[in-house]
């Protein structure tokens, strides 16, 4: 792969459109060989790569709003990849490849010191504190191209990349060295009853997600399109999840404001 | 013990590297009374007998011998087939690689017995016959975490079967499966060399032999931690 | 040669060093390592061939398509199906669970019969002829109407081989389970003449006012709702949600009304009369195309000026003028109605308020609008010879009373079976065969609906898990998996086209289990004479194959069939009533009982709070309940433990002395349990809100034991209108 093709995988989720139904979670779990426990109501303990998160405008009843936020791996690109967890994992068993931007987790090298959940500002990294089990038969639905991971070892969402290897060999297959668009999908994306998340290569301008979120290059990414806006983008993470909302309380929460900072201005 | 037996004991300790260690010359090394010569026996000893264990007891140790269940004979189905390794081992539509056909594939010519070979008789009668899939001992097996795609490097690198699975398509007859009985995989990942040394690109299929040849052909090379090769592209 | 210590360190020493010149430790180190990253206790999934089966699903009536990927013979994920008209590769929760319901342990794996109290195997032919020999008896003794039906739909070849049976065995006792379509297509056939399912083009809408529907939780179809949600939305389109509660349907609409519970349709009359008085109605399918606005309005409408109205439904009369004038002056306004996902029917006199308001705007069979969907035609079996026997049975009133002059417009009244059963000293049902239906769990007043359950003989359950309802059976023959089997799913709720879609078998049965259909026509050949002429097909697959005809090769290429062009018949043609128009008021819809906002059980003053269900996509509460994969994605504001959170406004828990997170009692004139109390914005004061979809018994350890079943506390109660449901909630309290 030449250093020109390098691709930039994104995503783009409308809030407007999302309906908070949680299908792209249950897709997500059925893709990754993601383990359900009987009792996986504590959320800081369960494994859950896509978490749909519930903001509300604070207002007393009726003025009361919520509104449903899917939160994946945000893929940040930090400064040159220099992501908040890859610049901390002292086993290297968290990446960031250049070439696809997709920040990677690798279960053989990781043994479970936590520090990237700690450096992960969106808690989007979860920690294996069982051995994954399934009830007797259950063990047919796995993915084989997707690694059964063990206790004591930390994972999260990775823009599925299994699919695209997959896309990938069928391109080569078929004598390509290039996917399109619709050949590498995540599963929460084709999964989605409403439409709301996109995905694709942020640096094709023919791509949705391009177009979407309109990543300002000069400012790391940051999104031309006013109705955009990335989680806690003030913290420099240069994340690759973008969100679309109309309501401008949404955007802020978004944005992480403390009580009267930035009183006028959405984007600082 | 009592304390004042301890207390003592530990003195008598004490006063032991006090003596003046016995010199150690060669004269003395043969003296009978010394101990120098026995001294160097006995590690020559201890080297010898470790270096047995470890080059030549351990590795039989260490690896458990299993035979295949069929005999298979490429060389006489390479002859037979049009389109060598491919006929048998071959790529799917969608890009994904077959790896050891499946007794369906099989049946295509062995609905019958159709020659003289005994492992032939076998295959017919044991697995065609009950409808059985052969259960074969992949000596290529890679550990469950590893996903290897066959087409980025025969279709897109264009490498020939050879170069990572050798001459295994010219062999008359399968050899035995040595199985390492702790990590649970055959014998030919980490090379039959017990010490890891391959004179030949196929001899080895350790991760390292992977890294190797990414790192020479320049596949790859955008990890932002090792700027080499990403672990993502085989473990994920 | 003596051994001393020096010799012996000596010794060692050399060995250390050998051992670090050989390869062991190095090789062990290494060895260890790769031992370590594969415990043999974590499973490893083999790889193999992927392909894909494009099929239905039948986990909940919105007939979605989905395409099953498959590893070699092995399920591993359920997808929607890109390209099927009411989903387009969307899929919901439930449907993406589909392979934990398939590989479940909870599976029955064969023919059960209860002896005793406990559960046996039996065969399938000895089930077949036991049941066979029970039946003929029942017809010897001249009780053929003793045989009941109860089946999750009526559409399709199933239960229409179900329907066949009974008639030709001759019982009137089929029921289906109770919805909202039961309320819309009476709706629709009071007003319209027309024998019809009501969809929706609410993809072309532009202002959709929804009286408490859960749009985007599981109202009508979730696929095509969910996706034409977005898409009218997209296009710019208001939604309005009028309901007490903040659900997630509320929190996506661009205004939230809340509203007094079970007041919606006095709303409806409220707007209606505004639009009226306002002449801000479409004079065009007014005059032309209706008849009886007039003295609709003198008799009903005119009762419900704005100031009225806001003292019934506690809104405002500005806002309620507002709400009329914008819903008139959009281009194609859709009002819809019907609670949550629509589990209960619902008050009629509501939905005709409701019907109204898309009638006054002439939104009928128009893009955008309501839409009178004919019901596929493509079951055309031959005639039934009817014997004395069967006829005799077919003469006698239904055992609910749907259809007598007590509910003559309902059609299948099942909540009031319990009632009918529990209220007679011998059950006048003497044979239940209960097919895609969990009544036991779903219907209201549980403990009522269980004795009645104990009272019916012979309770038969084609269940593929031991629910509720199977728990109370005498015989379960269970039904391959929809991932098994062939099924024909037609007409998805509220989808505004033609549609059939087609289940077919991604794997072979896991069990031995048979098709449902197979059974019927088993059992129809064992009885024989005329039952088993009824029932000429050698077995399901050849009868669904033979009734589809030309469209089975297109059904299994595409897993569909749609009528792409329809759009609704034209207005001159629409209405098979006796004007020939849609009719405001008609000989049938005066005579039936005026709307007043239907009453919950409960005294006010032991029970001072309103206990409202919800539902969620997260939680299934149909035939099925929730898969491991749904119990953990849903939100810990629902569950906590195996405790269930109740939303209450906190003004509501101030005077209650209720704190966030406290476990409290939940007590109903039906039945007290314990549950945790959440505190919210978003539901109106006075109200407590529980969900459905939780409280399950049984054996299964991800399901069961989690929560409370809103229906075990809540109780039917009857629409005067129509007889159906139309419970909204009951009176509770909370300490």
């Amino acid at each position: 792969m030449k250093n020109g093709n390098f691709k930039k995988f994104g995503m783009v989720i409308d809030l407007d459109k999302c309906t908070g139904c949680g299908a792209c979670m249950v897709a997500c779990y059925a893709e990754n060989n993601i383990p359900f426990r009987e009792d996986d109501t504590d959320k800081m303990l369960s494994v859950s790569w896509m978490h749909v998160y519930r903001l509300n405008n604070g207002k007393p009843f009726p003025d009361y709003e919520e509104c449903f936020l899917p939160r994946p791996c945000q893929h940040c690109e930090g400064h040159h990849g220099h992501s908040p967890c890859v610049s901390v994992c002292p086993a290297t068993a968290t990446d960031y490849n250049m070439a696809t931007g997709i920040v990677s987790q690798i279960y053989p090298r990781c043994f479970g010191c936590r520090y990237c959940m700690g450096a992960c500002p969106y808690h989007v990294r979860q920690f294996n504190w069982w051995d994954p089990i399934w009830p007797d038969g259950m063990e047919k639905m796995l993915n084989p191209n997707v690694s059964v991971r063990m206790r004591g070892v930390v994972e999260k969402c990775s823009f599925c990349v299994q699919r695209y290897q997959l896309a990938m060999d069928q391109a080569y297959m078929e004598g390509r060295q290039e996917i399109e668009e619709d050949d590498y999908q995540t599963a929460c994306t084709e999964t989605c009853p409403a439409g709301a998340i996109t995905f694709g290569d942020l640096n094709n301008p023919e791509h949705a997600v391009h177009q979407l979120a309109q990543p300002d290059p000069a400012h790391e990414g940051r999104p031309k399109n006013p109705k955009a806006f990335r989680l806690l983008e003030r913290l420099g993470t240069n994340p690759k999840i973008y969100y679309l909302s109309r309501r401008e309380w949404v955007r802020r929460a978004g944005d992480n404001y403390l009580k009267g900072e930035f009183q006028n201005k959405a984007h600082s | 013990m009592t304390t004042e037996e301890l207390a003592n004991e530990a003195s008598a300790k004490d006063q032991q590297p006090t003596t003046p260690p016995p010199e150690i010359s060669p004269s003395t090394a043969t003296d009978d009374n010394g101990s120098g010569g026995p001294i160097i026996l006995f590690f020559i000893l201890g080297l010898a007998a470790s270096l047995i264990v470890g080059w030549v007891i351990f590795p039989q140790l260490l690896y458990s011998q299993k035979k295949q269940p069929v005999d298979f004979n490429h060389a006489l189905h390479n002859e037979l087939v049009e389109d060598s390794c491919e006929s048998c081992h071959f790529f799917r539509e969608d890009g994904s690689y077959s790896g050891v056909p499946k007794l369906a594939q099989c049946i295509e010519c062995h609905e019958e017995v159709n020659g003289e070979d005994p492992e032939e008789a076998k295959f017919v009668n044991a697995y065609v016959a009950n409808n059985r899939e052969v259960p074969w001992l992949i000596y290529s097996r890679q550990p469950q975490n590893v996903f290897f795609s066959h087409a980025a490097h025969v279709k897109m690198a264009e490498m020939d079967c050879v170069t990572c699975h050798g001459h295994i398509g010219e062999s008359e007859s399968l050899k035995v499966y040595e199985e390492n009985r702790i990590s649970g995989y055959s014998r030919d990942i980490w090379g039959r060399n017990i010490a890891g040394i391959k004179r030949n690109s196929w001899d080895r299929m350790k991760m390292d032999d992977c890294a190797e040849c990414h790192r020479n052909e320049g596949v790859n090379q955008n990890s932002v931690q090792t700027l080499r090769g990403g672990c993502f592209v085989c473990h994920h | 040669m003596k051994v001393d210590r020096r010799s012996f360190l000596a010794f060692i020493l050399g060995g250390a060093a050998g051992t670090a010149l050989s390869p062991l430790p190095w090789k062990i180190t290494d060895d260890i390592a790769i031992w370590s990253q594969n415990w043999p206790w974590i499973p490893v999934p083999p790889k193999g061939e992927i392909s894909q089966v494009s099929s239905a699903c039948t986990l909940c009536p919105g007939g979605c398509g989905i395409s099953v990927k498959k590893v070699d013979e092995r399920v591993i994920k359920i997808e929607g199906l890109a390209g099927h008209p009411v989903n387009d590769g969307g899929l919901c929760p439930l449907g993406n669970s589909g392979t934990q319901l398939l590989y479940g342990p909870e599976r029955i794996r064969t023919p059960l019969k209860k002896v005793n109290g406990r559960w046996q195997q039996i065969s399938w032919q000895d089930a077949i002829t036991e049941l066979a020999a029970h039946l003929r008896q029942l017809r010897a003794n001249g009780s053929a109407q003793a045989v009941g039906w109860l089946a999750g739909s009526d559409r399709g070849t199933v239960p229409e081989l179900f329907n066949r049976f009974l008639t030709v065995y001759g019982s009137p006792n089929f029921w289906r389970t109770p919805s909202i379509w039961d309320s819309y297509e009476l709706a629709l056939y009071l007003t319209q003449g027309t024998r019809s399912r009501a969809g929706f083009d609410l993809e072309n809408a532009d202002f959709v006012l929804s009286f408490g529907s859960g749009l985007i939780e599981g109202w009508g179809s979730p696929g095509y709702m969910f996706r034409a949600k977005s898409m009218f939305r997209k296009a710019g389109g208001r939604m309005d949600q009028i309901e007490p509660r903040l659900s997630k349907t509320a929190a996506k609409s661009d205004h939230w009304i809340s509203v007094n519970p079970g007041t919606e349709g006095a709303l409806a009359y409220g707007l209606a009369h505004v639009i009226i008085k306002e002449r801000l109605y479409n004079q065009d399918f007014v005059n032309a195309y209706s008849s009886g606005l007039p003295e609709r309005y003198q008799q009903v409408i005119d009762g419900f000026p704005p100031e009225i109205v806001s003292k019934i439904t506690g809104i405002s009369a500005g806002t309620i003028l507002t709400l009329a004038r914008d819903f008139a002056a959009a281009r194609k306004p859709l009002a819809i109605c019907g609670q949550g996902q629509g589990h209960v029917p619902g008050s009629l006199q509501a939905f005709l308020a409701v019907h109204t308001l898309n009638a006054l705007v002439g939104n009928i069979n128009r893009p955008g609008g309501v839409w009178a969907v004919p019901e596929p035609d493509y079951i055309d079996w031959p005639e039934l010879e009817i014997d004395a026997v069967a006829a005799e049975g077919l003469q006698k009133p239904r055992i609910d009373g749907a259809g007598t002059y007590r509910y003559p417009n309902a059609r299948y009244l099942l909540h009031r079976l319990p009632e009918v059963i529990n209220a007679s000293a011998e059950s006048p049902l003497k044979v239940l065969f209960v097919n895609d239906a969990n009544p036991v769990y779903s219907l209201q007043d549980t403990a009522a609906v269980k004795k009645a359950f104990e009272k019916i003989p012979l309770v038969v359950s084609f269940s593929s898990y031991l629910d509720e309802t199977s728990a109370q059976a005498d015989m379960l023959l269970p039904n391959h998996m929809y991932l098994e089997r062939y099924q024909d799913v037609p007409a998805a709720p509220g989808f505004p086209k033609p549609i059939i879609s087609l289940s077919q078998p991604a794997v072979e049965p896991q069990y031995n289990t048979r098709h449902v259909g197979d059974v019927v026509i088993q059992l129809a050949k064992e009885l024989g004479h005329t039952i088993g002429a009824a029932f000429a097909w050698d077995d399901y697959n050849s009868c669904l194959e033979e009734t589809l005809g030309d469209r089975w090769d297109g059904l299994i290429e595409d897993g569909f069939w749609v009528n792409a062009d329809y759009s609704g018949t034209q207005w001159a043609d629409a209405f098979e009533t006796d004007s020939a128009r849609f009719e405001f008021t008609n000989k049938d819809i005066r005579t039936l009982a005026a709307y007043e906002p239907i009453k919950p059980e409960g005294d006010e003053a032991a029970y001072p709070l309103l206990l409202v269900p919800y539902d969620s996509m997260r939680l299934a509460s149909g035939y099925v309940g929730s898969p491991p994969f749904m119990i953990k994605a849903l939100e810990d504001t629902i569950l906590k433990g195996n405790d269930v959170l109740v939303e209450i406004n906190p003004d509501t828990a101030r005077q209650l002395g209720l704190s966030e997170g406290r476990l409290a009692n939940l007590a109903t004139p039906r039945g007290s349990a314990r549950v945790k109390v959440r505190l919210t914005q978003g539901i109106m004061p006075g109200l407590v809100a529980l969900p459905r979809g939780l409280g399950y018994s049984g054996d299964n350890k991800f399901l069961d034991g989690k929560g409370v079943n809103y229906n075990r506390l809540s109780s039917p109660v009857d629409d005067p209108a129509s007889g159906y449901n139309a419970a909204w909630g009951i009176r509770a309290k909370l300490s």
